[in-house]
């Protein structure tokens, strides 16, 4: 059961902090080639504050309050490793690797 | 404080880590290592084989054969360890202590016919474990040395937090593209910053697993320095029974190792006998942790003359002490199934990233202008920085690669292999001196991938077994990253100083937007 739970929290590790990453006006202008309006800066950093709470609680939930928060926070760990590389090498494929892992984060939260 | 809080923290940040770097480097290194230390024991021992799992039968008979062939062998000994064997590690491994201070002899039985078996001599995953902490020297000094090299070390992280303004503006800013100084100095921050929970953590708990060794007064006040009585009463060891200085017979093992497994759910690990030719031996039964973030062996006590059950511990620790097992618990991760144990490898991996980074940065940003010639200090540093850096991972390869290839019956061989291990090291180290820098650096990391390529092709040629894939894998995935590192060494080229035109790409445009803030930290350390 581990290592789904463990797919979980980082798959929505990783969309919320991409979501946060985007919301930010320097890594969404390399992407975007503009800097995101307010409106949809707030959003992206919304989605990405609910997307990390979603991937805490959902820890927490499977592997109870011992084992919960130190696999969330090397999760956590592994996503924003992740979010950096792909940003540094291929800045492109933050959008669609994160639109890629939500289903299957979905799905994981399904199968447990 | 002359010029202000940030800039103390900034020039405490840069010495602190610089001092301690080196240690730092191998202590994280070989303590990542350690996450996988059966592993590679395994490994270093391929004339083991899984086995059927033991019944307690089977147990009671090899604790049988191994008191037997201790009888024969430790008699004058104190104290004796017994490892019983599992289906994994299918080895009755005995260990023996005579005088204190000494080193322990050992010795291999196989569990079911109690022949000295014939596996090769070495220290497997055990040596790098005990590198992590004792660094190879004398107990006591090595864990002297490594505990202030981690208090300072916690200094270096609590002062790097302080004076990294960016934390969450520069948390995914990964700059490759700019000066060769910004670049580690974004490298230092991404691996820094990200693994931060882990690196507190690691290095905090570690302290706190020898915290009574580097802060004794407590039990020196209480308890008059006993600490095996603070053990006790804390409940984390059954009580000592000193020796009643009267010679005694020891009761059968056999009959103690089925009441103990008898007593207690979880599988059993290994038992101590202390003062086995005393009346008041004491026969210690230690078995496997329950499953759990707390690091607590249940113990069941008995009474060796008579065989008697002395005590029983298991579980029922006051919350001072369970606070204290549970921080050890969480800085050796036993508890880590294999999925989550890799990602403390990555933080492990990440850690040693961290103060790798750290160390080049102190140097490169103190590269002379070009013409003048580098200051001493700053090639002591740089060879160091090269003998470590690299130096390390060849010596853990040719470790690795010593098992494979030196004959399996000659004398000491355990010992060769740790020649070997550190022969390498002083030969990267001493090589990184004499070679201009740059080429120390490609050298060097295109010596550590040949190495660790090498390890794996030797296991192939001489176990070739399929159960080794895995790990020989992993071997090569190490050997591509040193040659991808020695790859961008040899043809990185400085980026070109002068500004390029904003419409080259929208994302400089954008970045270029900031540069005075951009360049704040680095300012920082450079005023340093």
């Amino acid at each position: 059961m581990t290592p789904i739970v463990l797919l979980l929290t980082i798959g929505l590790s990783y969309v919320g902090l991409a979501a946060l990453c985007l919301g930010m006006n320097r890594h969404h202008s390399a992407i975007f080639e503009a800097r995101p309006d307010p409106r949809r800066a707030l959003l992206l950093r919304s989605a990405g504050w609910i997307a990390i709470g979603l991937s805490f609680a959902s820890a927490v939930h499977f592997e109870g309050w011992a084992f919960g928060p130190v696999q969330w926070i090397g999760g956590l760990t592994a996503a924003a490793l992740l979010v950096v590389g792909i940003l540094s090498y291929r800045p492109g494929l933050i959008l669609p690797t994160a639109a890629l892992v939500l289903p299957v984060a979905l799905a994981a939260a399904i199968s447990i | 404080m002359k010029n202000g809080f940030r800039q103390s923290m900034a020039w405490l940040h840069t010495w602190s880590g610089l001092v301690v770097g080196w240690v730092l480097f191998a202590v994280f290194v070989t303590g990542t290592a350690s996450y996988y230390r059966s592993d590679i024991s395994l490994w270093m021992r391929p004339e083991l084989r899984q086995e059927a799992a033991f019944s307690p039968e089977d147990l009671a008979r090899a604790a049988e054969f191994g008191v037997a062939h201790l009888q024969k062998h430790a008699g004058n000994a104190r104290t004796w360890f017994i490892t019983l064997p599992s289906a994994d590690n299918p080895v009755l491994d005995l260990f023996w202590r005579t005088k204190p201070g000494t080193p322990p002899s050992q010795a291999a039985l196989d569990p079911r016919t109690g022949e000295v078996s014939g596996l090769r001599e070495t220290k497997g995953g055990d040596f790098l474990y005990r590198f992590h902490f004792e660094l190879h020297m004398p107990p006591i000094w090595g864990r002297w040395i490594v505990g202030i090299c981690a208090m300072i070390m916690l200094v270096a992280l609590v002062s790097g937090i302080v004076i990294h303004r960016r934390i969450f503006a520069d948390f995914f800013t990964f700059r490759r593209d700019k000066s060769a100084q910004r670049g580690w100095l974004d490298a230092h921050n991404v691996t820094g910053v990200l693994g931060l929970p882990f690196h507190l953590m690691i290095t905090y708990t570690g302290v706190v697993t020898l915290a009574l060794m580097y802060m004794p007064w407590g039990v020196t006040t209480a308890y008059k320095g006993d600490n095996q009585a603070f053990f006790a009463e804390s409940g984390q060891i059954t009580a000592p029974r000193p020796p009643a200085g009267r010679p005694g017979t020891l009761a059968p093992i056999g009959p103690m190792v089925r009441e103990a497994i008898a007593t207690v759910p979880e599988p059993l690990e290994r038992l101590s006998i202390l003062n086995p030719k005393d009346a008041a031996a004491t026969v210690v039964a230690v078995f496997e942790e329950p499953h759990g973030l707390s690091h607590e062996h249940p113990q069941v006590a008995f009474d060796g003359v008579t065989g008697a059950v002395v005590e029983v511990r298991q579980g029922g620790l006051k919350p001072a002490a369970k606070t204290f097992t549970t921080m050890v618990g969480l800085h050796e991760a036993h508890f880590a199934g294999p999925a989550l144990r890799v990602l403390f490898f990555l933080c492990g991996l990440m850690g040693c990233a961290m103060v790798a980074t750290g160390l080049v940065l102190w140097s490169v940003s103190r590269m002379p202008k070009a013409g003048e010639p580098a200051f001493f200090g700053l090639r002591l540093v740089q060879a160091l920085n090269v003998g470590t850096v690299v130096g390390l991972p060849a010596a853990v390869a040719v470790y690795l690669l010593a098992n494979r290839l030196l004959p399996v019956g000659i004398a000491d061989r355990s010992g060769w292999e740790i020649r070997a291990f550190f022969g390498a090291w002083i030969i990267m180290a001493l090589a990184a001196l004499l070679r201009p820098h740059r080429r120390a650096w490609t050298e060097g990391a295109i010596a550590v991938a040949a190495l660790f390529v090498a390890a794996a092709t030797a296991d192939a040629l001489t176990i070739g077994e399929a159960r080794f894939l895995g790990f020989d894998t992993a071997l090569l995935v190490l050997a591509a990253l040193f040659a991808y590192a020695a790859r961008k060494v040899s043809t990185y080229a400085p980026p070109q100083r002068e500004r390029r035109s904003r419409q080259d790409s929208p994302a400089l445009a954008a970045a270029s937007r900031q540069p005075a803030q951009a360049f704040r930290t680095q300012k920082v350390l450079n005023e340093a």
